[in-house]
């Protein structure tokens, strides 16, 4: 008994010292509760599904970003991972009648492989050519699966794939985990020893060369890995929605994640997912003028982008947090002195 | 006879028409400082260039420690042991100045089984206490100052643990006392030892510098490059007073 209150304490006070502090991990941490408790809340299954997609899209353009915000290789045809990772999964569960739990992690290893068949041709290009050559690849794949429609279903795409659960709350509970838990996993790789190779790699590349790492390893590595966590969203987009279809693979899909990450503010992680669970939402609030949605959509984003372009996210933090000119700890933004080293914040 | 550190031998390489090193032959012991001198243009850089693989030679070859340099990656060349700073400093602008010496801490070379961020981060401070901007640590590297960068370059290649250690101009662009400074600690980082918790066996140095005054102190030996070919070798003494040198340097005496 004693030590589970001593344990409680702990937690209370890493929570007092290192959460409470600062405005930005308390709004993670209100994030993750609200999160979890939402079913508590409402059970309405409009929201519900509003919330998986919203998971599923945010897995998305954190790998986006863990690929191109970070390393730099601007990747303009990410739904290729995603559209992998759907296609296999539909295709393991239509063809071979394997379990959803089997198919999504197939799917996000086919996904891996996709990541290498792109990384090794792009290891030689920069920038422009960067980006013209991965917007290939998807419509690329796309010819094949409306080449193939006897495998891959053709234009109308392969429907009929079993759910993971049946449940709305097990469904729920599922996707969100899941997404949480790949959101801290993401987030601890680019807070990583890799981490710091994947930033210096978009800074400079011959740089890094010249400090003993292999170039070559690292940049397939992030494609890989992000081809891995496109790959998972993906399959569980696939087997929620249930069908895997050419709209996986569109540029449209390419182009929104891009969007999503620039928006929240690229090599963050926690930007893009932030910007998801803004966006996504609001294009569904923008349904009651369904004629001026996309407009809208467009216009806010242009704005922000406008006047905040180092991201939306990046700019909020700046408003209510300050950075100690001497430690470099961050403070909220009412401190008068740093709570560490106790210097003059203004 | 010892296996020399580092031989190279007949190395040549052309940009286009222009021969940009010619037919370049040396040797250097173990733990010896050379100096690399020549006027504007006589392919010193270049030279350092082929040494460290950024660069490839069309011919000729260069051994180090008995192995074929010439064919390899950058980063292998590295994790041999030779490492190298450039000419215009290349720092991550973006990175924190730790998260620059972190990359080097991170080389297979350098970097031991098992070392977390935080034990890779205390290295880096522990090469940035050396060079002396331990101070300035998790400010941007884009606020360094030409002085500091130079101090950068050289925690950098000191993080990576090297056994020879090619300095492109470590005195370019720095005040009297910063060179002062500098020469200093290039003179600490050859005398070798435990810089924290770094580990230095004192690296042989190439060193590619215009300001000889400084060099000369430095140095055991000097070679004079010319239009890409080697002009004289010798001790410093005997450089200052080549003719061949003065010429290169200062044209042909006119008439008096």
């Amino acid at each position: 008994m004693e030590l589970i209150i001593f344990y409680f304490k702990k937690l209370f006070k890493i929570l007092r010292n290192e959460v409470l502090v600062l405005p930005s991990r308390v709004v993670v941490g209100i994030f993750f509760i609200v999160l979890l408790g939402l079913p508590l809340i409402t059970q309405d299954p409009y929201i519900i599904r509003i919330v998986i997609l919203t998971s599923i899209f945010a897995i998305f353009a954190a790998s986006w970003d863990l690929l191109s915000g970070f390393t730099g290789q601007m990747n303009f045809g990410h739904a290729l991972f995603f559209g992998v990772g759907a296609y296999s999964s539909a295709i393991l569960n239509i063809h071979f009648h394997l379990s959803p739990w089997g198919t999504v992690p197939l799917g996000a290893v086919v996904a891996v492989l996709a990541g290498l068949i792109v990384g090794i041709p792009c290891l030689r290009l920069k920038h422009t050519y960067l980006a013209l050559t991965t917007l290939a690849f998807p419509l690329i794949l796309l010819g094949v699966i409306i080449a193939l429609p006897d495998i891959s279903g053709g234009e109308l795409g392969m429907t009929g794939l079993t759910r993971i659960t049946n449940s709305l709350l097990g469904n729920y509970y599922l996707h969100v985990v899941t997404f949480l838990v790949l959101a801290i996993i993401m987030w601890k790789i680019t807070d990583s020893n890799t981490g710091i190779i994947f930033h210096a790699i978009r800074e400079d590349e011959l740089a890094v060369k010249a400090s003993g790492i292999n170039t070559i390893f690292y940049k397939l590595l992030a494609f890989c890995l992000s081809g891995f966590f496109a790959g998972i969203a993906g399959g569980l987009y696939a087997h929620y929605m249930r069908i895997a279809g050419p709209s996986t693979l569109e540029l449209s899909l390419s182009f929104t994640v891009v969007i999503y990450a620039i928006f929240g503010g690229a090599a963050t992680i926690y930007g893009p997912i932030a910007a998801v669970f803004i966006l996504f939402p609001l294009l569904e609030v923008f349904r009651i003028w369904p004629e001026y949605r996309m407009m809208l959509f467009a216009a806010v984003v242009l704005i922000i982008l406008l006047y905040m372009p180092e991201g939306l996210i990046h700019w909020i933090r700046d408003k209510i947090e300050k950075e100690c000119p001497r430690c470099k700890v961050r403070n909220v933004a009412t401190r008068k002195t740093c709570r560490i080293c106790t210097a003059n914040l203004d | 006879m010892a296996e020399p550190l580092l031989k190279v031998e007949a190395v040549s390489k052309s940009f286009g028409g222009l021969k940009a090193v010619n037919d370049v032959s040396f040797r250097m012991e173990q733990k010896e400082v050379l100096g690399l001198i020549g006027p504007n243009g006589a392919g010193k850089t270049t030279l350092l260039r082929l040494l460290t693989g950024i660069l490839k030679p069309d011919s000729g070859s260069v051994q180090f420690k008995g192995k074929e340099l010439v064919g390899r990656n950058i980063w292998n060349i590295v994790n041999l042991g030779v490492a190298c700073t450039f000419q215009n400093m290349r720092p991550f602008r973006r990175l924190p100045i730790i998260a620059n010496v972190m990359v080097s801490c991170l080389s297979p070379r350098s970097h031991g089984k098992g070392e977390w961020i935080k034990k890779v981060e205390t290295k880096a401070m522990d090469a940035l206490e050396f060079a002396g901007i331990s101070d300035m640590a998790l400010e941007k590297a884009s606020v360094l100052s030409q002085g500091d960068l130079k101090r950068l370059e050289v925690a950098r290649a000191i993080a990576s643990d090297p056994e020879l250690l090619l300095l492109d101009e470590p005195f370019g662009g720095l005040s009297p006392a910063e060179t002062d400074l500098m020469a200093k600690s290039i003179r600490r980082l050859h005398k070798g030892g435990r810089f924290g918790r770094l580990h230095s066996e004192g690296p042989a140095m190439i060193i590619v510098e215009h300001k000889l005054q400084q060099l000369m102190k430095i140095v055991d030996r000097i070679i004079v490059l010319n239009f890409g070919t080697l002009l004289a070798e010798g001790a410093p003494e005997e450089i200052v007073n080549n003719p061949q040198v003065i010429e290169a340097y200062l044209g042909k005496g006119g008439d008096q």
